[in-house]
């Protein structure tokens, strides 16, 4: 059986890494990927509580994280397919038009 | 019971309804609407011949008919059905017979304008003006209350401004109608003072309802100086609209009306209206029972101001050469004699009451006879004066003379009416003034005053009939001093005269198939005593001195004016007789002392009142409207600086901290991401800090 904090580090250096994508790349699809990393850090962390201490409704809880990822993930491509369909691009320091 | 009571009602409506119809569209019938004016009077006459014959059948003569009271609707409705205000008819001896009278005349006169009126202009205006009048008259003898009887009274003041003022364009005419409804309204203001002292002793305005209350009210509400002053303020009332002394100024110059306006005024209506109401004032004078002591001196108050007015009148008359002033003074001096029989009536009766002895309403009675006497005979006198006027055009007696060739109705006329103001036997005045005469000289056995306003009566038809027979002899005897080239006037002019000068015969000689007029008319219990006949001796003898100085007088003016075996001059040579000439032509300088008391002190009160108005009420009212403006500018700079300054400062910084706001949308969603993410590690950082802070404290505690 694999100790806890392993777990939990792993997870806090996935999220670090999302992070790291969705503040400093400028590809679009990279920061939903990266987006994808932060949410799957913290199914793990789900997963990792429920083994911990025995409770099977984590794993429940990951379940319906990973289905909302999913939707996310669809969502998010037809968002950047669009952009990039009127504008040309998806980087995102270039997609600023919503502002004052 | 009146059969078909409902029918008294039109005895008003007729005339009003003429009065509407002729106002409205009289301009376009042909004389001005005049026949409308005499159609509706006639109806009015046989509608109170009619009531009249039923009071008669009905036990009118002796006191067999029962006054009734036609109601009309109430007109100011109260919780308490008593006090409530009612229009309603009063049905009596008196008003019926009121109500024939001044019908029967207002026909007479206005049969007699057709002819007089027909060439002038504004005739419908006239025939308007005298149906209204007559209204008024005839609702102000047939009213039940004292309030009614104000109205109507009111109506007539109105009416007698409109018609004396009748050639407005005329500025002594339109002088005379003002003075005609100032003069008047010193009374009406008086008048209506006693009604509201009598609403509010008494609750009730209606004359039985009154009398019927008297005993029960005596003296603790109804105190003796309530009683004394409400029958005063009535007369005050009634000396206005009758002329006398002291506000007797108006009538000579209602003169400068149409001729058979006069008529109307002196003979039926206006005039006569003072006497009904004084006659209706019976109620206060005379109480029914003994417990209540009368007003004596309201009594002798009035007596006493027509038996000075009587000789104050006649005596101006002797002087005047205007024909009708010659009447009007006249008019004055024979209402001044029914006031006299009014009150030497009354205070023989009220002491007869307070000695709990039989009434005796001879002095009531008389006075009314000579009402209804003079109301023929005057009518005819103004009525033969307009003839002579319309065949002369001119009211100067000095251009007149030798007209009984080209007059011959109208002098024969007026002779039968000169008789009857003389007071000669048989013609209708001898009756009425000779009773009033010998009553007042009964009087005077319960108060030898009245001795001296007997001697003042007797003086007066001394003068009466020089005065009368001045005007007959000057007008018709003699040669014609004038320039024109007078005829005899139309039928419609002549007819009425004839039918007067019938009745001053036949007004008198009616007593007696009635068995004396107090057989009719009476206060309390009627008196059948025949003028003349079953009367003391005393009083024939009285009646004689009567008679026998009104010969003196035409015998009088027989030798001035018609032989001339007296010169007129005679009169005014001494100093004295000047002295008096002058003073009598002056009008005892009355009217010049009420110019000069209207041009100094009513005008300086005016002006003062004027000044304090413009000065001190409109400075006043001026000042509210200034400090109004002063606050309002000041509430306005608040609104503007304050609250508009709070709202405006409100939305221009929130304008700002917006502009400022928005430049951080700068739709960069990686410096969003920033943001969220750094605020995740603010809020870590507070949890963390705050549980170790919290640890920290509590290992310190331990």
């Amino acid at each position: 059986m694999i100790p806890l904090q392993y777990e939990l580090l792993l997870s806090a250096m996935l999220l670090c890494i999302g992070l790291y994508g969705v503040l400093a790349r400028r590809n679009g699809i990279i920061v939903l990927m990266s987006i994808e990393i932060i949410l799957n850090a913290s199914i793990l962390n789900f997963v990792a509580f429920s083994s911990y201490s025995g409770d099977a409704s984590g794993q429940v809880f990951a379940l319906l994280g990973i289905a909302v990822a999913a939707a996310e993930a669809a969502v998010g491509l037809a968002v950047f397919l669009s952009i990039y369909q009127t504008h040309g691009t998806i980087e995102l320091d270039k997609v600023r038009f919503l502002k004052w | 019971m009146i059969a078909y009571e409902w029918v008294v009602w039109f005895i008003l409506l007729l005339p009003l309804g003429a009065f509407l119809v002729i106002g409205l569209v009289g301009r376009r019938l042909p004389e001005g609407g005049g026949t409308i004016a005499v159609g509706a009077m006639t109806g009015s006459f046989v509608l109170s011949m009619y009531v009249f014959i039923q009071v008669l059948q009905q036990g009118g003569l002796g006191g067999g008919f029962i006054p009734q009271t036609i109601p009309g609707y109430v007109w100011i409705p109260s919780l308490l059905p008593e006090t409530s205000i009612k229009i309603s008819l009063l049905i009596d001896n008196l008003s019926s017979l009121m109500l024939v009278l001044v019908s029967f005349l207002c026909l007479l006169i206005f049969v007699y304008s057709l002819g007089y009126m027909h060439e002038e202009d504004g005739k419908a205006r006239y025939y308007a003006e005298v149906s209204l009048f007559a209204t008024g008259m005839l609702g102000t003898v047939s009213a039940d209350n004292f309030l009614q009887l104000l109205i109507f009274w009111e109506i007539m003041g109105l009416c007698s401004y409109l018609l004396i003022g009748f050639w407005y364009s005329k500025p002594e005419a339109a002088a005379a109608a003002k003075k005609a409804f100032l003069v008047t309204r010193v009374g009406d203001v008086l008048f209506l003072v006693g009604v509201l002292v009598i609403w509010n002793v008494f609750g009730t305005l209606s004359f039985s309802e009154i009398q019927g209350k008297m005993a029960s009210l005596y003296p603790n509400t109804l105190t003796p100086q309530l009683l004394t002053l409400i029958p005063l303020l009535l007369f005050g009332g009634a000396v206005g609209k009758s002329a006398q002394f002291p506000l007797h100024a108006w009538l000579p110059d209602a003169m400068e009306g149409p001729t058979t306006v006069s008529a109307l005024i002196h003979a039926a209506t206006m005039v006569k209206a003072g006497v009904y109401l004084t006659a209706r004032a019976f109620i206060f004078l005379v109480p029914l029972s003994s417990a209540i002591q009368p007003p004596f001196t309201a009594i002798l108050v009035i007596a006493a101001i027509g038996g000075f007015t009587t000789l104050f009148a006649a005596t101006m008359a002797v002087v005047n050469f205007d024909i009708k002033r010659v009447l009007a003074f006249s008019t004055i001096s024979q209402l001044a004699y029914m006031f006299l029989g009014l009150g030497a009536g009354a205070y023989t009766m009220a002491t007869e009451v307070s000695r709990g002895e039989a009434v005796d309403s001879a002095g009531y009675s008389a006075a009314l006879y000579h009402l209804f006497n003079h109301a023929f005979f005057k009518a005819l006198l103004f009525l033969g004066a307009g003839s002579v006027i319309h065949a002369v055009h001119t009211n100067d007696m000095r251009e007149m003379g030798g007209l009984s060739k080209p007059l011959p109705i109208t002098s024969k006329a007026m002779l039968f009416g000169g008789l009857a103001l003389a007071g000669i036997l048989p013609f209708s005045g001898f009756f009425s003034k000779g009773e009033i005469l010998s009553v007042t000289f009964d009087a005077g056995a319960a108060n030898p005053g009245f001795y001296w306003l007997w001697a003042l009566g007797v003086g007066t038809a001394f003068l009466t009939a020089f005065y009368t027979f001045r005007l007959w002899f000057m007008t018709f005897h003699g040669e014609y001093r004038g320039h024109d080239h007078p005829h005899e006037s139309p039928r419609v002019m002549t007819a009425p005269l004839i039918i007067l000068a019938g009745f001053t015969l036949a007004s008198g000689l009616l007593a007696y198939p009635m068995g004396g007029f107090g057989n009719l008319i009476f206060s309390g219990a009627p008196a059948a005593g025949l003028p003349l006949v079953g009367i003391p001796v005393q009083d024939y003898l009285l009646e004689g001195v009567s008679m026998g100085v009104a010969v003196l007088g035409l015998a009088l003016a027989w030798a001035v004016y018609a032989t001339k075996r007296i010169p007129a001059e005679r009169f005014t040579a001494s100093r004295g007789g000047a002295f008096i000439h002058r003073m009598l032509t002056k009008r005892y300088w009355i009217d010049d002392a009420y110019d000069a008391f209207g041009r100094t002190v009513v005008y300086d009160a005016a002006r003062a009142l004027d000044w304090f108005d413009r000065k001190v009420i409109d400075g006043i009212v001026n000042g509210v409207g200034r400090g109004g403006v002063v606050v309002a500018g000041g509430s306005d700079q608040f609104d503007r600086r304050v609250i508009d300054g709070a709202v405006n400062a409100v939305s221009l910084e929130t304008v700002r901290t917006s502009l400022r706001l928005r430049q951080r949308q700068t739709g960069q969603v990686q410096s969003y991401a920033w943001v969220v993410v750094l605020g995740i590690v603010v809020v870590i950082a507070l949890v963390f800090g705050l549980s170790f802070l919290q640890r920290w404290l509590g290992g310190l505690g331990r």
